[in-house]
């Protein structure tokens, strides 16, 4: 009988409801999406090759998930006051109908786990599907061929959300017992009664603030775009802080400042409701500003951490190609000259990789780290540039035929550049003197630059970043003196054959790099003092690939994830506190239907009041972000640029989704419990 | 002359299948333009629900009533609210401003849903302030204005858009003597000045000697009339005071 009632309670209040119901669907279908990943087939495709990243992501997810839920039990259980404050009457009638406390509580109890119940296994279908989608997605983001396409069911997921929950809604019931149990009849039955007192303030003085406000905006988006976002200190909170203040002022003074913009307008106040909507939306920001506030800058926080992850994604893909020309490259470090050049192919033959057999074109070169024999002092501070890495120009010329450059000439006495990849932070010494002309003296010769001779990108693949280097005349080299040279390394680089079976290479090549081919470099050469004196590195492309990959992946998915659960969070706080205020303005839709305010009319006028609260606070978070995000750039230029068109599409698809389902879910509420009674 | 409201055999029950309110039971009534008229009767006697059968607030069982020409049980929702917005102005007991607007905009608001040209708006409601006597009080919130102030206020918004008929239903409830008297002088004007119609519904004999003409219900049907004539108001009170014994009602209802 209890259940019958708890059923009905719930269908019947449908519209009190919705949002609560929306709420927990999104948070158990978000929740769930995340906490199957283990199980998609997508992770246990990455797995396979990289199973480092894959154990990160899980374990970033276990971690993020238990601040995630506690952000969803705040949530919820605001949100069950809230719908327990609308049905203060109602459960005032039950008592006085000599219904007991306890009863009252079973009762609670009943429709919390109804409505919970249905929210997870809605809930779990949507995130079931959400998942494939994500799987998908990821699957596209790999450029994977996808052709075991299968659906799955995380158990596991289904339990952690089930779990987790249960827990969520075991607050939820201990909290209604609390309120019920605290609450006096007459209060129950009175609740209705008691108004809201409205202050009103001087428009004055909201157009002083509003003002202030944009200023103090003004110069925290300055301070921002200055020193960038990373540079964490007093200032850096100074700004937050300025930044906070002047959202709040914004919020606080706006509806004063639109309603004076507005009284001036008359054609446009004297218009249909516009009147009324205004002297609403003003006459209420008194308790709204501080959750406006709040929830631009959750919104902010979602959309800034949805843009960057999906941007830094994009900027990770031209990562590979810049750092990756070639399918593969072995660096064998070799400081005590014990290793001549032709060796290296022969150990890789003789450890089971033949590079004849398994590459087409490949290139064996060298590279020194040298110091000058004059430092060239640097345009400021007095710096010196004491050491260069150099190669030879034939070297250069065999590593840029791979990729079918042209070769290129050097005449004696100069010498050519070939820019290294590493980020602008690290200031370039060499670039910076061979560009202002400076001579280069190696091997008592001395060198000039000439700027036909200047190659850009990576000459080679390397999971490290590459310096410049310096390029020489063949014949120079044999003029370095072995006592100034402090680096040694050989480099094998080169494409795999036309028509040989590239993962099966792949494969081969990471093998012989791990077992044997140590042993062979060893035997060819003999070390000196006993002790080792090799240094062997090997990075491939698609190693590189996986790698950034992987970190693309980490980025995306745990910013989804918080920068969702951010949006529905400041969305359901928005559209709970427009209900509850539809419920006080009952009264005054009642007075205009009775002046003859078409239905029609009346609808608009409480669309367009959601719409502000809803449009207002999403507008100046966007504003906020694009600063944010402009200031973020700078950070992100490091590894590239945010792509702009791509995350701001995810973001508002995003964004459109959540927030939407929201606001439609405000309107419709909204105008259902003023249209009755 | 063409009566501004013809009520003919209006019925309204609430309830069914053997459990039947008769809530009006058979009234009919004219009003022609220009009067002042009163309708009377006990707690539960069906004035309130007459009047929310002609505001069409309410639909009534069976009957006609006919305001301007038109026949208004026959409208639907959109209609209504445009024959409620063009030809009918209300006044409740409690006076139902709207207490984010100020006074000048409660009254206006009448004008700008019915999308009267802005041009004109500032003026015809100046004019009609001027007219209920509260010009000073244009510029002030519901809560800082008497219970007086508002309900002229209330009648300012009421008769602003020049309606065919104007409905007021216990106007003076919830106001003490003097603003009740204040409030009747003004609908007196009103009523001279503009020609305006008034149905009033009331129980205050005093409030009802305003009247030209009173309608007395009783159970759901009508039970007397009463007109005044060239009467005295204090007679005419008189004359109210008896039937109003006559019918009954709580002594509570007389004065």
């Amino acid at each position: 009988m209890f259940f019958k009632l708890a059923r009905k309670n719930v269908t019947r209040s449908m519209r009190d409801y919705a949002i609560y119901f929306i709420t927990l669907l999104f948070g158990v279908c978000v929740f769930y999406v995340f906490n199957s990943l283990e199980n998609q087939w997508v992770m246990e495709l990455l797995a396979e090759q990289n199973s480092d990243y894959v154990r990160a992501i899980l374990q970033l997810t276990d971690v993020v998930s238990v601040f995630v839920s506690v952000v969803l039990a705040g949530l919820i259980l605001y949100a069950n006051t809230f719908l327990l404050r609308r049905r203060k009457r109602e459960l005032g009638t039950y008592l006085l109908l000599g219904m007991g406390q306890k009863t009252i509580a079973v009762l609670l109890f009943a429709e919390t786990m109804f409505i919970g119940l249905l929210a997870l296994v809605f809930g779990l279908g949507l995130g079931f599907f959400l998942a494939q989608f994500l799987s998908a997605f990821t699957a596209s983001l790999f450029q994977m061929t996808v052709d075991e396409f299968h659906f799955v069911f995380s158990w596991r997921g289904v339990g952690k959300t089930v779990l987790y929950f249960s827990v969520i809604f075991l607050a939820v019931i201990i909290c209604n017992c609390v309120l019920v149990a605290r609450q006096k009849l007459i209060r129950l039955l009175q609740a209705q009664r008691q108004n809201e007192q409205i202050r009103l303030r001087s428009v004055a003085a909201s157009a002083v603030m509003f003002v202030l406000g944009v200023v103090l905006l003004a110069v925290a988006y300055g301070l921002l775009l200055k020193r960038g976002l990373l540079t964490i200190d007093r200032i850096f909170w100074l700004m937050l802080a300025l930044g906070t203040a002047g959202t709040l002022l914004f919020f606080r003074s706006l509806s004063g400042f639109l309603l004076r913009i507005c009284q001036s307008r008359k054609r446009l106040y004297y218009q249909n409701l516009n009147m009324f909507v205004l002297r609403q939306f003003n006459a209420k920001i008194n308790t709204n500003y501080l959750s406006m506030t709040v929830v631009c800058l959750l919104l902010l926080l979602a959309i800034g951490i949805t843009a960057c992850s999906v941007g830094v994604n994009s900027t990770v893909e031209g990562n590979v190609e810049r750092t990756a020309p070639l399918d593969m490259t072995l660096r064998l470090d070799d400081d005590y000259f014990v290793f001549a050049r032709e060796d290296l192919p022969d150990a890789l033959e003789e450890a089971g990789f033949d590079p004849e057999n398994w590459l087409g074109d490949f290139a064996v070169v060298c590279r020194y780290a040298v110091k000058l024999d004059e430092p060239i002092p640097l345009a400021e501070d007095g710096r010196e540039l004491n050491d260069a890495y150099i190669m030879s120009l034939s070297d250069f010329n065999a590593l840029t035929a791979l990729r079918g450059e042209k070769p290129l000439v050097l005449a004696p006495n100069t010498c050519g550049m070939a820019e290294g990849t590493e980020p602008e932070s690290y200031g370039k010494p060499e670039r910076e003197a061979w560009q202002d002309g400076a001579l280069f003296s190696i091997g008592g010769h001395v060198y000039a630059p000439d700027p036909k001779v200047y190659h850009t990108g990576a000459l080679y693949t390397s999971e490290i970043d590459l310096s410049d280097v310096i390029i020489l005349p063949d014949e120079a080299m044999e003029t370095v003196q072995k006592e100034t040279i402090w680096l040694r390394q050989y480099y094998l680089a080169g494409d795999y054959a036309e028509g040989v079976d590239q993962e099966h290479a792949e494969e081969l090549l990471w093998n012989v790099w791990d077992e044997t081919l140590f042993d062979q470099v060893e035997e060819r050469g003999s070390d000196p003092d006993g002790s080792s004196a090799f240094g062997l590195s090997l990075s491939t492309k698609q190693f590189i690939y996986l790698d950034t990959m992987g970190t693309k992946i980490l980025v995306l998915f745990i910013g989804l994830y918080l920068g969702t659960i951010f949006l529905i969070t400041s969305a359901a706080v928005l559209a709970l506190q427009m209900l509850s205020q539809a419920a006080d303005n009952v009264g005054r839709y009642r007075i205009l239907r009775k002046l003859g305010v078409e239905e029609k009319m009346r609808d608009r006028s409480i669309d367009i009041q959601v719409f502000l609260y809803f449009f207002l606070p999403l507008l100046l978070a966007v504003v906020h972000s694009i600063v944010g995000i402009k200031a973020a750039n700078d950070v992100i230029a490091e590894i590239g640029k945010l792509d702009a068109v791509a995350s701001s599409t995810v973001t508002a698809l995003i964004i459109l989704v959540v927030y939407g389902a929201y606001f439609l879910a405000t309107c419709w509420g909204s105008r259902r419990m003023v249209r009755e009674r | 002359m063409e009566p501004i409201l013809t009520v003919s055999h209006l019925q309204k029950y609430y309830g069914g299948r053997g459990n039947v309110t008769r809530a009006i039971d058979d009234i009919s009534l004219e009003v022609l333009p220009g009067e002042f008229v009163g309708i009377m009767g006990a707690s539960g006697s069906g004035k309130t629900t007459l009047l929310n059968c002609v505001s069409t607030i309410d639909s009534p069982t069976a009957g006609q009533i006919v305001i301007d020409g038109r026949e208004i049980t026959r409208l639907n929702g959109k209609q209504l609210s445009r024959f409620r917005r063009e030809r009918l102005g209300f006044i409740f007991q409690d006076c139902n401003l709207l207490d984010t607007l100020t006074a000048f905009e409660n009254i206006a608001l009448a004008l700008t849903i019915r999308r009267t040209p802005v041009g004109k708006i500032e003026g015809r409601v100046r004019e009609t302030a001027r007219l209920l006597e509260i010009e000073d009080c244009l510029n002030k919130y519901p809560y800082q204005m008497s219970g007086g102030q508002c309900q002229r206020t209330a009648a300012a918004r009421a008769i602003i858009t020049n309606p065919a008929l104007i409905l007021a239903d216990e106007p003076t409830g919830a106001l003490d003597s003097k603003s009740a008297r204040l409030l009747l002088d003004r609908f007196e004007a009103l009523n001279r000045e503009r020609e305006a119609t008034i149905l009033m519904v009331t129980h205050d004999a005093f409030t009802a000697s305003y009247c030209h003409r009173i309608l007395f219900i009783k159970d759901g049907r009508q039970f007397t009339e009463l007109v005044r004539g060239n009467k005295s108001r204090k007679d005419f009170f008189g004359e109210i005071i008896e039937v109003v014994t006559l019918l009954g009602g709580d002594s509570g209802d007389v004065l």
